[in-house]
C-alpha cells in the first residue's frame, strides 16, 4: 500500500500521541510504502531550553536541518508529553533575523559608540574587544570587567565563563540572569538548610494528597507539570489544590480553595499557618526536637535600593546584620507568631477565613501527604528570602520533608537555573558546589583544583546582577559581556537605571545573542551565537536532574556558541596581561602562556582527545579547539561537587541516560535528599539528617510580615504586577524580533478588573498609559481573558519588546539576595 | 486514512511550502468530554483519533505553518472545560520535493 508523505508523517504523529495517552488507535497499515526523503530522518534526544521543568524531547534532523521534535516517551520528566513552548522548539533557530556576523557600531571604518552596526570578522571583533579589556584593566584593574550570564548557558559554558572571570581576569563581577528569578530561594535554602536546591523531586507529584501553589502559575509557566498535578487530581478524588496569588490565573480553574491576597501579606498568611499548627497541637515534636532549631531573624532590613533612597536612610537594619539572627526557643517562637491570628491575617490579606482555615489544615493534618510549589510569587519579592524560609518553617514544624509527596518545593524558570547559574556557582558571590568566594577555605579548594597560585580568586564579592547596572551607569564597570539573556527588557526600571549604563561612553558592550534582541542593539558589538542542539552542552532541572545532548545540526554559517566565544577570546591574553607579578611568581611555569592555555588546554580541561567523540557526531568547538571540550569542562567542574555531595555521574553515562538526579552516588540518583534510605548522604540511625548544617537540623526562623517597599496612595492608586504570559512564549519571541527599542504594537495587554475600568472612565481595547513615579508605558486595557485581577490591582507581562513594562516598575530588591521584586509597584492608568 | 482538510482561511494566506502537522493530547474535565470533541471538531484542520475514558483525547492538527497551528492551540486552550493541551509531536515538510517520482517511495518494515 502507497500512502503519501503527509499521511505518514501524521500516521506518526498520531502513534506517538497515543501511546502518551495510553490509548489504542486503528493500528497503521504495516509494509507501507512511502517517499523515502521522509525515513531519513534521525532521531536523538535533548533537553528543551525553555523552561526549568526540564523535559526530554526527541529531535528529528533531515538534511542537516530539524524538521521534527516529540516528546521523549522514555523521560521519567515528561513522559512523552510537550507543551506549547517545546512545540515550538524546532522553530526557534530558523527565524529570518538569525544573526551570522559580529556587527560593530562604526563610523568611516572605525568604532565609534555612536556608530551603525557593521559586519566585521571574528578576529576583528576579539581585537577590539581584547583592546577595550586590557584599556579597562590598565586604568582601573579587574573590577572594571563584567559579564551577565544565564541559567539559560549549557553547564559547560558557565562554567567556562567562571573560571575566565574569577581565575583569567579575576574579578568576581559575574552574575547570571538567574538573579532575577532564584536568588531568593537560593538564599532561602542556604539559610535554612545550608546547602542549595529542593528536598524533594517530580516523583512527589504522584504522591502527594494536597498541593499548594504560592504564587506559581503553573497551568501557564510549568505545562508538563501541571499535567502530572491534573492527572493526580483527576484520579485521586481525595487530592486537594489550593492556589494563592495576587490575581486569579489560569491554575485556579483546578483549585479546591483558590485565593487572591493583597501583594505582600504572603509573609503574613505563613505565619498563621504555623500559628494555627501550634495552636491546633499538630507539632510533630519528635522531629522538631530532634532535627530543627529556632532563631529570630534580624528585621527593618531595607529594600535594596541605592543608598540615598529616602526607604534606605529610614531603615535600621540595612546593613551588614541584616541577614543576622540569634537562638530562640519553640516557646519564643509560638509567642512571636500568636499575633498572626485568623482575624488579623484575613484582614491583613483580603482572604476570607475559612479559606486560611482550609489551608492552614492541609499542612496541620498529620495525615495529609503537602507539597508546596512556588516560583517567581516568593521569589521576586523584597523579602523572598524571607518567604522561602517561612514555608520551610511549616513543613518543619510538621515533619512534612523530604518523603514521597511532602515537599517544599521551589521550581525554577530557565532550563539550567539550577544547572549552570546555582551548581556551578556563576553568581558574583560563589563558585562551584555551594562554595563562595568569600571563604578563603573555598577559594584554596577552587585554586587546588583549577591549579592555579593561591591568591588568584580574588576574595571581595562582585557586583550582582542589579549593582552591575547601577556600575555601568556611574560608569565604574567599563567592560561589560552579555550573554544569553535579554536583560535590557528584562531588567527592572529601564529609563533610569539600565539604559544609560550601556550607552555610556565610557563603556563597551559586548552581547552575544543568535537574535537583533533589544539589549543587542544597546550593545557596541553584537556576536552572532550557535544555539541548543548546534551545540553539544548539559542542562540541569529543578529537580537536580542533570541531562545532556550532543550536537545535532550545524550552526549558520558565522555563528558560534557561547563557550566557543569565551575559550576562543581567552586566547588573546597572555597572563602576564591579566596577573600582577607576584602572582605570576607563584607559579612560573606559565609565564608567556596565554590564558587559554592556563585555564583550558594545559588544564584538566584540555585532557580528553577527540578520540572519544563519536565519529558521526558534530562538535564543531571540540575539533577546533583540538580536545574534547565539552567532557573536559564537565568533568573538571563535577571534581567539586564529588564526594561532597553535589556527586554527578561520569560525564560519558548523561549521553545514555534521561538525566540522573544528584547527588549520584555508587551509580545511583537520590530522589529524596535528607532522609535516611534515600539519600547516601545521611548518618545511619538519624532518620533524617539536615547535613548542609554542621549539626544536622534544619533552621525554623521567627520573621514578620513587613510592608512592601511601594505601596498604592491617592495619586500612584493601583498595585501593578508582572510576570510572564504563555502567549508571548509561544507566538514566537524568539524568532519574533521588533526592529527598534520603542516601537509602539499592542502586544502585551494590561490586565484589570473591569470595575476599575470603568472608575476610569475605560473599556476593553482602550488605549491607556500606566505611570508610575519612573516611568510610563502605553498599552491596551483587557478585562477580559484568563488573567483576572481584583479591584486595586493590575498584570501586564513584560516580555514583550514593543511594551517595555519595566520602564515603569521599581528596580527594589531582595536586600539578602539582591532580587528584584517585579511584582509590586505602585502606578496610576489614564486614558491616552 | 483520510484526506487533509485545508481550511479556507488558509488557503487565503500566503501560500508556504511547507506542510505541518502536530498531535497532541487534551485533557478534559470528565464531565464536559463531549464539549471539548466539539470545540476539536470545529477548528480547521484538527481531526479527533481517540478519546480515552479518563478524558484523555488524541487529536491532530495540520495545516502550513508553525504559527497557522500555534493559533489553532490557542483558540482550544481558552475553552474552560479543557485543563491542559500537551503537543506531542511535530514535523514539517518541505512540499518542494517531487512526490511523484518512484524512486522517492521505498518500503517501510
Amino acid at each position: 500500500m502507497t500512502i503519501n508523505r503527509r499521511e505518514f508523517i501524521k500516521a506518526n504523529a498520531v502513534a506517538a500521541a497515543a501511546a502518551v495517552a495510553g490509548v489504542s488507535v486503528p493500528a497503521v497499515a504495516s509494509n507501507l510504502i512511502t517517499s523515502s526523503d521522509i525515513t531519513k530522518l534521525k532521531w536523538d534526544k535533548a533537553a528543551c531550553r525553555f523552561c526549568g521543568t526540564g523535559c526530554s524531547v526527541n529531535v528529528g534532523v533531515m538534511d542537516g536541518k530539524v524538521v521534527a521534535t516529540h516528546g521523549d516517551i522514555k523521560s521519567p520528566v515528561n513522559k512523552g508529553l510537550s507543551c506549547v513552548k517545546g512545540y515550538f522548539l524546532s522553530k526557534i533557530m530558523y527565524g529570518k533575523d538569525r544573526l551570522t556576523s559580529p556587527l560593530l557600531r562604526m563610523t568611516n571604518g572605525k568604532y565609534d559608540k555612536e556608530g551603525e552596526f557593521t559586519p566585521i570578522s571574528w578576529d576583528q571583533a576579539f581585537d577590539v574587544m581584547a583592546e577595550k579589556a586590557k584599556d579597562a584593566l590598565k586604568k582601573d584593574g579587574p573590577e572594571a570587567l563584567g559579564m551577565f550570564g544565564s541559567g539559560q548557558w549549557t553547564v559547560q559554558e558557565g562554567y567556562a565563563a567562571v573560571k575566565l572571570y574569577k581565575a583569567g581576569f579575576r574579578t568576581n563581577n559575574i552574575d547570571p540572569n538567574a538573579r532575577h528569578c532564584m536568588a531568593s530561594a537560593v538564599g532561602g535554602f542556604m539559610r535554612t538548610f545550608g546547602i542549595d536546591e529542593p528536598m524533594g523531586c517530580y516523583d512527589d507529584l504522584e504522591a502527594a494528597d494536597a498541593f499548594v501553589l504560592w504564587g506559581s502559575n503553573m497551568a501557564e509557566m510549568h505545562p508538563i507539570l501541571w499535567t502530572r498535578l491534573t492527572d493526580r487530581r483527576l484520579s485521586a478524588p481525595h487530592v486537594k489544590v489550593a492556589v494563592l496569588s495576587t490575581f486569579e490565573h489560569r491554575s485556579f480553574d483546578l483549585a479546591d480553595n483558590g485565593m487572591v491576597f493583597t501583594p505582600q501579606t504572603d509573609l503574613a498568611i505563613l505565619n498563621y499557618i504555623a500559628n494555627y499548627i501550634i495552636k491546633t497541637g499538630r507539632v510533630n515534636k519528635d522531629f522538631v526536637n530532634k532535627h530543627t532549631n529556632f532563631r529570630l531573624g534580624e528585621t527593618d532590613i531595607g529594600y535594596g535600593l541605592r543608598p540615598e533612597h529616602e526607604l534606605e536612610q529610614k531603615a535600621k537594619n540595612n546593613g551588614k546584620t541584616k541577614g543576622s539572627s540569634t537562638p530562640i526557643s519553640f516557646d519564643e517562637y509560638a509567642k512571636f507568631v500568636s499575633t498572626y491570628t485568623v482575624e488579623y491575617t484575613a484582614k491583613l490579606s483580603g482572604v476570607p477565613e475559612h479559606k486560611l482555615e482550609a489551608l492552614a489544615e492541609l499542612y496541620a493534618d498529620p495525615k495529609i501527604k503537602v507539597t508546596s510549589f512556588w516560583t517567581m510569587g516568593f521569589n521576586q519579592h523584597t523579602r523572598g528570602v524571607w518567604a522561602n524560609n517561612l514555608c520551610y518553617n511549616i513543613h518543619l514544624l510538621t515533619g512534612k520533608i523530604s518523603t514521597p509527596g511532602n515537599s517544599p518545593f521551589s521550581l525554577t524558570g530557565q532550563p539550567s537555573a539550577c544547572g549552570t547559574a546555582r551548581e556551578v556557582g556563576t553568581f558574583s558571590h560563589r563558585l562551584p558546589a555551594d562554595m563562595v568566594v568569600a571563604n578563603p577555605k573555598h577559594r584554596a579548594i577552587a585554586e587546588k583544583i583549577w591549579d592555579l597560585p593561591e591568591g588568584t580568586i580574588p576574595p571581595k564579592p562582585g557586583y550582582h546582577a542589579v549593582l552591575q547596572n547601577r556600575m555601568l551607569k556611574d560608569g565604574k564597570l567599563n567592560f561589560y559581556w552579555v550573554q544569553c539573556n535579554n536583560n535590557m527588557q528584562a531588567a527592572a526600571n529601564i529609563n533610569e537605571e539600565v539604559y544609560p549604563g550601556y550607552r555610556n561612553p565610557k563603556n563597551f558592550i559586548i552581547v552575544s545573542d543568535p537574535y537583533p534582541t533589544v539589549t543587542a542593539q544597546a550593545a557596541d558589538l553584537i556576536l552572532p551565537t550557535a544555539m541548543w542542539v548546534e551545540k553539544e552542552g548539559v542542562y540541569g532541572n529543578a529537580e537536580r536532574r542533570t541531562q545532556s545532548w550532543y550536537q545535532m545540526v550545524k550552526a549558520p554559517e558565522g555563528a558560534k556558541s557561547d563557550m566557543w566565544q569565551l575559550v576562543e577570546f581567552s586566547k588573546r591574553f597572555n597572563i602576564e596581561d591579566v596577573w600582577p607579578e607576584e602572582l605570576i611568581a607563584k607559579k612560573p611555569e606559565v609565564r608567556g602562556k596565554t590564558l587559554f592555555d592556563v585555564l583550558y588546554k594545559d588544564s584538566s580541561v584540555g585532557k580528553f582527545s577527540l578520540d572519544e567523540i563519536p565519529e558521526d557526531r558534530l562538535n564543531d568547538e571540540s575539533r577546533d579547539f583540538g580536545f574534547y571540550i565539552q567532557k573536559g569542562l564537565f568533568e573538571e567542574y563535577a571534581s567539586f561537587g564529588r564526594g561532597h555531595a553535589h556527586d554527578l555521574a561520569p560525564y560519558d553515562r548523561y549521553h545514555q541516560e534521561r538525566g540522573l538526579r544528584w547527588p549520584v552516588v555508587n551509580g545511583k540518583e537520590t530522589k529524596w535528599r535528607f532522609k535516611e534510605g534515600s539519600d547516601p548522604y545521611v548518618k545511619p540511625g538519624s532518620g533524617w539528617d539536615f547535613y548542609g548544617k554542621k549539626d544536622g537540623r534544619a533552621i525554623i526562623f521567627a520573621l514578620p510580615y513587613e510592608p512592601a517597599a511601594e505601596s498604592p496612595d491617592e495619586e500612584y492608586d493601583l498595585w501593578l504586577s508582572t510576570g510572564r504570559v504563555l502567549e508571548h512564549w509561544h507566538s514566537g519571541s524568539m524568532t519574533q524580533r521588533v526592529p527598534e527599542l520603542y516601537k509602539a504594537m499592542p502586544d502585551a495587554l494590561v490586565y484589570m478588573h473591569p470595575d476599575d475600568a470603568k472608575a476610569r472612565g475605560m473599556r476593553r481595547g482602550d488605549l491607556v498609559k500606566l505611570i508610575s513615579r519612573r516611568g510610563e508605558v502605553q498599552t491596551r486595557v483587557e478585562t477580559r481573558g484568563r488573567n483576572k485581577p481584583p479591584v486595586g490591582l493590575v498584570f501586564m507581562p513584560w516580555f514583550d519588546a514593543s511594551r517595555l513594562v519595566n520602564k515603569v516598575t521599581l528596580d527594589a530588591t531582595d536586600p539578602l539576595s539582591k532580587e528584584t521584586d517585579y511584582k509590586k509597584c505602585a502606578i496610576k492608568i489614564v486614558k491616552v | 486514512m483520510s484526506q487533509t482538510k485545508q481550511s479556507h482561511s488558509e488557503q487565503k494566506q500566503e501560500k508556504t511550502h511547507e506542510y505541518h502537522v502536530a498531535s497532541l493530547v487534551a485533557y478534559a474535565m470528565p464531565e464536559q468530554v463531549s464539549d471539548v470533541e466539539a470545540a476539536i471538531n470545529a477548528i480547521d484542520g484538527a481531526e479527533i483519533h481517540a478519546t480515552s475514558d479518563k478524558g484523555k483525547i488524541v487529536l491532530t492538527i495540520e495545516g502550513d505553518s508553525h504559527k497557522g497551528i500555534g493559533k489553532k492551540m490557542d483558540l482550544l486552550r481558552v475553552h474552560k472545560g479543557l485543563i491542559n493541551l500537551s503537543p506531542v509531536y511535530h514535523q514539517v515538510l518541505d512540499e518542494k520535493i517531487d512526490e511523484n517520482k518512484e524512486e522517492n517511495y521505498q518500503e517501510i518494515k
